[in-house]
């Protein structure tokens, strides 16, 4: 089960111990799930090594087959402030 | 007979056999999306799915105009009316004048029976349907419109721009610089730094949709009163200063954000792949919701044919280009987009009474508002029946010359055209081909032109009537 997935042009999108600005889709079952959230986290190739199973797909949907860890460090909001 | 609404145009098509009420829950997430793509596919009726996981009171309608018949009920018609029919009425209703649309109060109004306005008005409350397997995101709009107005001459426009839900109040889509919704925001309220009040309209009535995804250079709303030969009936929305179709299911009211944008597909297109990747596209930012009591979200589901996009947009298309070319007074008998080119192939049947004729067809339509959404023009003689595929593909093999006939020229494309490399969907590169599919003028019609062989070309008349008035006495099942 992942918990959020991320779509990337490539696996270089996704450096590895560098805290990284993503779009993460929650994956949540229930009617909330697929909503985006913007982070800064932390990635890695181990899929032990964080809390969070992160699924990769790429810009036409595929999927990776290796799954990757998460750890969330901050939301991030990307709309300015006087549209929220 | 006018659908005010998709109820009516419901039953219509119930009557006609072409719905199929699913009473057992459908997932919103992926089961749904996949009942609607195989109806697409085996050309079967529309799907009403009654019963929503996790949304009580929610329904959804897929599939509702992905064929000629479904489309001839739509607009009041016989369902066994012939392509050509279709056509004939389209244009008919459609060279008329405009028809004003009229303004009715908001209590009368069904989609005002619930009002949500504010933190309240969350995306997530409806059913955004997870379409196709590995799309961005839930595209809860995929058979709908989003009106928008032009801040200096008020002009409305109606526009068919898909829209992705990215979180509780914010949307996000396309909105291609070339479209007239894309071209009033993209050329004004962004650079003035000004966000553009937006109302999608979700489970329009059939014809509203019709001429909401149509290129026609006249104004939706009254494009609309002449397609279906009255008044298209407008209500006011509650926190943007546009007005919308007052039987409609769901509607969204926001603003389109001119300074950021967000993550937005990829979606499965109406070529029948995903060509544009995902990608940074237009943000909509929502500040109300109003809806039908147990509304109907209405789903179209792009990939290989046949869906709305290539059913619909071939047909009005097509027929645009049949009116822009005759205002021109060329000699053309007739004009066939076909659906199962996902409109990128037309055809155009001629009297060529002047030379290069071909070019001239061919040259006036991809120059034209119309010319980024397909790249072939065939040119066919006023014998050949635009209609027969079987025809046209004879006249292609036939009466093409591999080197003088056929022409290729450098146009605009759009982002979707799955057979461009990356870099030329980027620069909005469009190479267009033209099959001129006619004998040159200058051969002897005795001793150059080749004689057609064929049913209706080589038999005198009254040998062809005695055939066909005893075709089923010599045993031959009906035609
Ligand atoms: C089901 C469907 C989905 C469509 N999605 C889009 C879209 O996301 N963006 C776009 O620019 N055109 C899209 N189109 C095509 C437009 O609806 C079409 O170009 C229409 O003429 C737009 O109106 P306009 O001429 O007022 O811009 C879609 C058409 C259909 C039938």
């Amino acid at each position: 089960m992942f918990h959020y997935d991320v779509f990337v042009n490539s696996l270089a999108d996704l450096p590895e111990e560098k805290e990284v600005q993503l779009a993460l889709r929650d994956l949540a079952a229930g009617t909330h799930k697929y909503c985006y959230k913007n982070v800064s986290a932390l990635v890695s190739a181990d899929q032990e090594k964080y809390e969070h199973k992160l699924q990769i797909r790429f810009g036409r949907g595929q999927v990776h087959e290796i799954p990757y860890s998460i750890k969330i460090l901050n939301p991030v909001e990307r709309i300015p402030e006087r549209w929220l | 007979m006018v659908f005010k609404d998709n109820r009516e145009f419901i039953e219509a098509l119930e009557k006609a056999g072409e719905l199929v009420t699913i009473e057992q829950e459908v997932d919103w997430d992926l089961e749904a999306g996949a009942i609607v793509r195989k109806v697409c596919e085996e050309k079967a009726p529309s799907p009403l799915m009654n019963k929503i996981k996790d949304y009580p009171g929610h329904r959804y309608l897929g599939a509702p105009l992905t064929s000629h018949r479904k489309l001839a009920l739509a607009m009041g018609l016989d369902p066994d009316s012939s392509i050509p029919e279709i056509a004939a009425e389209y244009l008919k209703r459609t060279n008329r004048s405009p028809v004003e649309p009229v303004l009715i109060e908001k209590e009368q109004a069904p989609c005002k029976e619930n009002i949500i306005i504010g933190p309240e008005a969350d995306l997530f409350s409806l059913p955004g349907p997870m379409v196709h397997d590995g799309d961005g995101g839930r595209y809860l709009c995929t058979w709908h419109f989003v009106v928008t107005k032009d801040p200096d001459n008020g002009d409305v426009n109606w526009g068919m721009y898909r829209q992705m839900v990215y979180d509780h109040k914010t949307m996000t889509g396309p909105l291609l610089p070339f479209s007239d919704g894309g071209k009033v925001f993209h050329g004004k309220y962004k650079p003035r730094g000004e966000a553009m009040p937006f109302a999608t309209v979700i489970g329009p009535d059939p014809l509203s949709a019709v001429a909401a995804s149509a290129p026609s250079p006249i104004p939706e709303t009254k494009f609309t009163g002449m397609l279906m030969e009255q008044p298209v009936e407008l209500v006011k929305c509650e926190t943007v200063d546009l007005e919308v179709p007052a039987h409609a299911e769901i509607v969204i009211e926001g603003e389109i954000l001119p300074d950021v944008s967000l993550e937005e597909g990829p979606f499965g297109e109406y070529t029948g792949y995903r060509t544009s990747p995902r990608d940074l596209r237009t943000v909509y930012r929502v500040k109300a919701i109003t809806y039908r009591n147990d509304p109907i979200t209405t789903i179209s589901n792009m990939g290989v044919p046949t869906d709305e996009g290539q059913l619909l947009r071939s047909f009005t298309l097509g027929l645009e280009m049949d009116k822009l070319l005759r205002n021109q007074g060329i000699p053309i008998t007739g004009v066939y987009m076909l659906p199962e080119s996902t409109h990128h192939l037309v055809v155009v049947g001629v009297k060529a009474i002047y030379t290069n004729i071909a070019t001239q067809i061919a040259q006036a339509v991809f120059g034209s508002k119309l010319g980024p959404w397909f790249h072939m023009v065939l040119v066919v003689d006023d014998k050949t029946d635009i209609y027969n595929v079987d025809e046209i593909i004879h006249a292609l093999c036939t009466r093409c010359h591999p080197i003088n006939g056929i022409h290729v020229y450098q146009g605009v494309g759009t982002p979707l055209y799955p057979f461009l490399s990356a870099a030329e969907r980027k620069k909005s590169v469009g190479p267009k081909v033209l099959f001129d599919c006619t004998f040159p003028l200058d051969w002897d019609p005795f001793s150059e032109v080749p004689s057609l062989v064929s049913f209706k070309n080589v038999y005198p008349k009254e040998i062809q009537d005695k055939v066909l008035n005893n075709w089923e006495k010599y045993g031959f099942k009906p035609r």
